[in-house]
């Protein structure tokens, strides 16, 4: 559906991509992940024929963008929420670009009521707040009834009701069999919507798997409370486990809660507490990513 | 390409700039009417030369042309619609020629508007004064359409420099720099070193021969509209080449 093959940017100095592959599937919403700088817009720009690559190449359905008749009856995009002239309105910006696609009038209607935003299609963008902006590129997005959906960081400035309508938005929007590809910078955003992630940084591919696979391949650690703590905390470092106290006298060791329990019967420790902690999404991702931002 | 014209034409609509152009155009055809009649000499006014004079008011048209031409080019780099615009038009060469029809349109229209002042102004106020009406002799009519084809060029040669600079505030401020000093200053130092005879291939002196008012050291009529036309096509095919390898990020 979305292929992008050895994809390669230089802007300057900063390799803004370098050498990235991976696949849309069609029917799924995928989650394109990375900290500020690691090469999204870009790489989605690509996608859409807006940048040209230094080498590699992307197709969406089967072409590449430039290829596609009608490219906003098959692909619908948001970029920047501020490409838009500040002293059009909202309504008047979806008119030019239904003319422009041969979109009915009518339809521009209808995707102001689908994003909520009729009431203020009169007014002048410049009014408009950062998630009002968000809603209008949805809108202009939709005016295609396209197949696929590019979106770049769509939560952006969104409240937090926002970030919510546009969970649901795009999960209807899937549920009619679209393909989307979403961008964001937090894993959290997009976590409860999205089937699979991609995840880049620095303009490589760190992982491309479902959530469930993210969550699974995260190294869990076990937290153990004992009144002898220091007696365990020796004898799991002379079994080679690495340990460490926190601060509330508890112990935390990568050594799997099993032979935590061995340990400790065979030497005759109590336990007070002995659990697993699973890594969080957020954790797995700067985990992933470096834990590192350019910003 | 219908459809790409019929958006560029609801861009141009759609913002207020647009009123102001109309409102520039009614008014300063208004005063600089009201002035050359106002000012010239009572028995002068039934003259053939100075009724061509009020025709000629409409050449103001030409510099809202370029303006207009130069601004729905780079206003899209300016606010980023660029974006948009090149992603409903993937083949971006399309987006510049529909720009360039609209804006040759548009140029067309605000002479029209030009000269309907003038008429309108101009023709009563005639009547008053006991002046004999012209407008409509041969020589006059031919004038309008040099005027009117005129306003075209500029508006051409607006969305050329538009999409070759891309920079709003650079386009605009070059150009007017470009066409009150630059062009000056090498007619200058062209008659320095005696080759004044190049001095007519210069872009604006060109268009300045194609308005149909002549002129010391321009081109007649047609070899002017001919070297306008170059200039327009060889900046228009810089403009589109470069407008299609842009990075639009």
């Amino acid at each position: 559906m979305i292929e992008v093959e050895e994809l390669s940017k230089r802007f300057g100095k900063t390799q803004a991509v370098a050498g990235l592959s991976f696949r849309v599937e069609p029917g799924t919403i995928t989650g394109f992940l990375g900290p500020n700088g690691a090469g999204k817009s870009t790489t989605l720009r690509s996608v859409l024929g807006l940048v040209h690559p230094d080498a590699g190449h992307a197709t969406v359905l089967g072409v590449p963008y430039r290829e596609l008749d009608r490219p906003l009856h098959r692909v619908g995009a948001v970029l920047e929420a501020s490409e838009v002239h500040p002293g059009r309105s909202g309504r008047n910006h979806l008119r030019v670009q239904a003319a422009a696609a041969g979109v009915l009038r009518s339809r521009v209607e209808e995707v102001l009521a689908l994003v909520e935003l009729s009431a203020a299609a009169k007014r002048r963008v410049k009014g408009y707040s950062l998630g009002m902006r968000q809603r209008l590129g949805l809108a202009t997005a939709l005016l295609g009834d396209p197949e696929v959906l590019v979106l770049d960081e769509p939560a952006n400035g969104l409240d937090p009701a926002g970030i919510r309508w546009l969970r649901d938005l795009l999960r209807s929007l899937a549920a009619e069999g679209r393909t989307i590809l979403v961008s964001s910078h937090v894993l959290a955003e997009v976590a409860q919507t999205v089937d699979r992630v991609v995840i880049i940084h620095r303009g490589k591919l760190v992982q491309q798997a479902t959530i469930a696979e993210v969550i699974a391949s995260a190294q869990g650690s076990t937290r153990i409370r004992s009144p002898q703590a220091e007696r365990l905390r020796e004898l799991l470092a002379a079994a080679g486990a690495a340990v460490t106290a926190t601060g509330d006298g508890a112990l935390i060791s990568d050594a799997p809660p099993e032979r935590v329990g061995e340990l400790s019967a065979a030497n005759g420790v109590v336990l007070h507490e002995l659990t697993i902690e699973r890594a969080t999404l957020e954790e797995v991702f700067l985990e992933l990513t470096g834990g590192e931002t350019t910003e | 390409m219908t459809a790409l014209a019929r958006s560029e034409w609801l861009k141009i609509r759609t913002v207020r700039s647009w009123w102001a152009y109309l409102a520039v155009i009614l008014l300063l055809s208004a005063i600089a009417v009201a002035g050359e009649i106002g000012s010239a000499e009572a028995a002068n006014r039934s003259e053939h030369g100075f009724q061509l004079g009020l025709v000629d008011t409409v050449g103001l048209a030409a510099l809202l042309a370029i303006i207009l031409g130069i601004t729905i080019v780079t206003a899209e780099f300016r606010h980023g619609t660029i974006t948009p615009a090149f992603l409903v038009a993937p083949r971006r060469e399309r987006v510049i020629a529909a720009k360039a029809v609209v804006g040759a349109a548009v140029a067309l229209g605000f002479a029209l508007l030009a000269l309907l002042v003038v008429v309108a102004i101009g023709v009563p106020w005639l009547e008053l004064v006991g002046a004999e009406v012209r407008l409509t002799d041969g020589e006059i009519l031919t004038r309008v359409a040099q005027t009117l084809l005129s306003a075209v060029l500029w508006a051409l040669m607006g969305v050329a420099i538009g999409a070759v600079v891309q920079s709003q505030v650079a386009a605009l401020v070059g150009t007017l720099l470009w066409i009150f000093l630059g062009e000056a200053l090498i007619v200058g130092v062209l008659g320095l070193v005696d080759a004044d005879g190049a001095s007519a291939y210069l872009p604006f002196r060109a268009l300045d021969a194609a308005d149909g008012t002549g002129g010391e050291g321009l081109h007649s009529y047609w070899p002017g509209v001919a070297v306008s036309l170059g200039w327009i096509a060889l900046l228009g095919a810089l403009g589109t080449e470069r407008a299609r390898r842009r990075d639009i990020t």
